[in-house]
């Protein structure tokens, strides 16, 4: 410790020393630690330092909700990665499972029947929507609009019904398997869906009046935290915020997967770069993903009912898990899939999660357990965003650009 | 004399009446209203059911006591980093002066009940103003006590936010006084006689007036200096039991001493109610009208936390210098016109 130290307080500690030795800053700059123990930080700290009520450098220091998802991937053979990976992001749980699953397919050999693809989709986009929500609710309690947080919380809860409904479960559905996935939609679904999907188009109007048009609402998001086109492209930022700088990427349409090839979307464009294009990306992408699952529901509506496993794992199916499949619609995980084996190889799975594109780099080296599964979450490659977003702009910014940026601590530090 | 009657004449005495029973249990009462229709009405907005588990048969009226009794019977943690004599002085001092201004306005226009003598009465707006605007200091005294970054910042930002609403509150109120030409709080209510509210024919200065109060009170859209998501809790951030709870209550109750002001000033005071003679006829029940009158605006102040966010601090500051300021001054104008072409 070197020289001048600064004295904060000026008390005397346990130990009897008279003065704590901090490090010296800036004159004029003033540090504070935001998080992790904030009511506006989540699981994260962001150290800012600011001279005055400007922010002139931000650190975002994460890794406070690390789980080691990678290692634990490695030792518990092919298909409990799966529930494991779910708690990345509990509330988009479809979305950031079925990649990886997608990848252990590729090794394995096995395709997904196109029903069991319709009913990934269909899951998939619900659970975007309820990602999206749960992100305007505490992006509205960051901006002190608590009319916002409850009512997206709370039509949140419509979508997290119907993917109950589907699966069986409110958040962690554990829906796609290798080859398939576990359940075929439940009588009455469809009408369930077309009600959610015209409710919300109904309260997308309602939050449009008392939130994204609201001038205190405005005056907080437009020209805030912007993010250029060429920032973000070199930052390597994804999904709706690189979408809000103008960076038409989306891996739904780079590289389609399951049927999203089939499907009419399209993916919102915003050019402006600031809190409240990242914010109108969201809302379009939930009008989006309105649009997909009456399209999806109306074929699987269609179309008779299938096997919705593959044809090889449906093979080994003993008479009595045939008889469930077909009478309830139901896919039984076999045992042998506990233990399974997949052949040695190296696949990528790419997908589009709510917050953007997640990556597997998933190893096998022939063995019972995945050699190396590599994860790269959209918010591991959001949270730089922080750093170049922040400087400049007021600490009352702080939270809108937070909130813009849907960061979520615990998908990023895995 | 016995010491009942000399205590009778103590409480019963105009201004330590108006302070002790009007002022602080009156806000009592009237902060566990304002914060259950708080509550209640933003629950109605964003379709949920709010407090109800305190007394489900009031629908949850007392969930405020229920409040109050835990945050009495709390530890208060009183870090060591702190400067102890204005970190526990700042909440008291902030809450009592709060309510000081009741102790000059004058409920009734019988002179028998009025708290000031009639010749002090000629300035009781000026006297009621001057007192408002001291209980803020204090807030920055808790923030600067703390010793706190966050704290510091949430006092800085009372401060900002002190400067730009006092000249507003001042300037709004004193369009009430161009426009009846007198300082005399009596003479301001008694010149709006029926329904020639001020608030109707002085609307600047009305709107100037209601927005410098809720700047003042920390309400929504200018939660500012506590505003959560960056300094936890502003100037409090270190308080805890009982002390947070007073720093709270100072806020309501700053936010009921001036809306009592708002409803003399501009929103008719006791009328419809003509004052007449005796305790009843002469001071209660007036009293109970102008307090009613504050409540209203107390709830409307509550009710723009289901509808708002929060500004930026400069926003707020911009629309304190920019347009409010501009508007009270034009209140003012708009007073004296109206004074000069004898409409009040």
């Amino acid at each position: 410790m070197s020289g001048e130290v600064r004295v904060y307080g000026g008390w005397r500690d346990d130990l009897g020393l008279k003065v704590i030795p901090t490090r010296r800053l800036a004159r004029d700059v003033y540090e504070v630690f935001i998080g992790p123990q904030h009511p506006g930080s989540g699981h994260m700290r962001i150290i800012i330092r600011v001279d005055g009520d400007v922010i002139v450098e931000a650190d975002p220091d994460i890794g406070y909700v690390h789980r080691t998802m990678e290692k634990l991937g490695e030792i518990r053979g092919w298909i409990k990665p799966i529930p494991l990976f779910e708690r990345m992001a509990i509330h988009d749980a479809c979305n950031i499972t079925l990649p990886y699953v997608r990848a252990v397919e590729k090794l394995m050999g096995v395709e997904a029947p196109l029903r069991a693809k319709y009913l990934r989709v269909l899951l998939c986009e619900i659970n975007r929507i309820a990602a999206h929500l749960y992100g305007f609710a505490i992006f509205g309690v960051f901006l002190g609009h608590s009319t916002m947080y409850m009512w997206a919380m709370g039509d949140r809860e419509v979508f997290i019904q119907l993917a109950e409904e589907l699966t069986g479960a409110r958040l962690t559905h554990s829906y796609p398997i290798p080859g398939g996935v576990r359940r075929d939609i439940p009588q009455g679904f469809p009408d369930m869906a077309r009600r959610a999907v015209k409710y919300m188009r109904k309260r997308l109007e309602e939050y449009r009046k008392i939130f994204l048009d609201n001038p205190v609402i405005r005056s907080r998001l437009e020209d805030v935290g912007v993010i250029p086109k060429r920032l973000a492209a070199e930052l390597g930022i994804v999904g709706p915020n690189a979408r809000g700088s103008g960076i038409q990427y989306d891996v739904r349409i780079i590289e389609p997967y399951e049927v999203y090839d089939e499907l009419d979307f399209e993916v919102p464009v915003y050019t402006e770069g600031d809190a409240l294009a990242r914010t109108y990306v969201r809302v379009e992408e939930i009008r989006q993903s309105l649009r997909i699952i009456e399209q999806v529901v109306e074929w699987l509506e269609k179309k008779p009912r299938e096997p919705i496993v593959d044809e090889s794992i449906y093979k080994k199916y003993p008479p009595l898990h045939k008889k469930i499949l077909e009478s309830q619609g139901r896919a039984k995980l076999l045992p042998w899939m506990a233990t399974m084996k997949v052949p040695a190889g190296r696949a990528i799975g790419r997908g589009e999660t709510g917050r953007g594109e997640i990556i597997y780099y998933v190893e096998s080296d022939g063995g019972m357990n995945p050699y190396r599964v590599r994860i790269v979450t959209p918010s591991a490659r959001n949270a730089i965003a922080f750093k170049y977003a922040l400087p400049g702009h007021r600490v009352m910014d702080l939270p809108a650009i937070y909130g813009s940026l849907d960061y979520f601590p615990p998908e990023a530090d895995r | 004399m016995s010491l009942a009657e000399v205590a009778a004449a103590i409480i019963g005495w105009p201004p330590v009446w108006q302070v002790l029973v009007i002022g602080f249990l009156g806000s009592l009462v009237i902060a566990v209203l304002a914060v259950w229709f708080e509550r209640k009405a933003a629950a109605r907005v964003q379709r949920r059911l709010g407090p109800y588990w305190a007394s489900p048969r009031l629908g949850g009226l007392l969930h405020l006591i229920a409040d109050m009794v835990r945050y009495a019977f709390q530890y208060p943690i009183i870090p060591r980093t702190v400067d102890l004599i204005p970190f526990l002085a700042a909440p008291i001092a902030g809450m009592v002066i709060a309510l000081l201004p009741l102790a000059v306005v004058p409920f009734t226009s019988n002179p028998a009940y009025w708290p000031l003598p009639p010749s002090a009465m000629e300035y009781s707006l000026l006297i009621a103003l001057a007192i408002v605007t001291l209980p803020p200091i204090f807030i920055i005294a808790a923030g600067w006590a703390s010793n706190n970054p966050f704290a510091v910042i949430g006092g800085v930002r009372e401060a900002f936010i002190i400067v730009a609403y006092e000249l507003i509150a001042i300037l709004g109120f004193l369009g009430a006084a161009a426009s009846t030409g007198t300082f005399n709080l009596v003479a301001i209510v008694e010149a709006q006689g029926g329904i020639m509210w001020l608030a109707i024919l002085n609307p600047l200065a009305f709107l100037a007036a209601f927005i410098a109060i809720v700047m003042s009170t920390s309400a929504f859209p200018f939660e500012i200096p506590e505003s959560e998501p960056e300094v936890v809790a502003g100037p409090f951030t270190e308080y805890s039991g009982l002390l947070y709870a007073l720093n709270m209550g100072g806020a309501y109750m700053r936010r009921f001493a001036l809306s009592i002001i708002l409803a003399l000033t501009f929103l008719g005071g006791w009328y419809p109610l003509v004052p007449g003679e005796g305790l009843l006829m002469g001071y209660i029940l007036p009293s109970v009208v102008v307090v009613v009158k504050a409540v209203i605006v107390v709830l409307a102040i509550s009710f723009l936390r289901a509808v708002y966010g929060r500004y930026r601090l400069d926003q707020a500051l911009d629309l304190a210098w920019k347009i409010l300021l501009p508007m009270a001054l034009a209140g003012i104008a708009l007073g004296l016109f109206e004074a000069s072409i004898g409409l009040t």
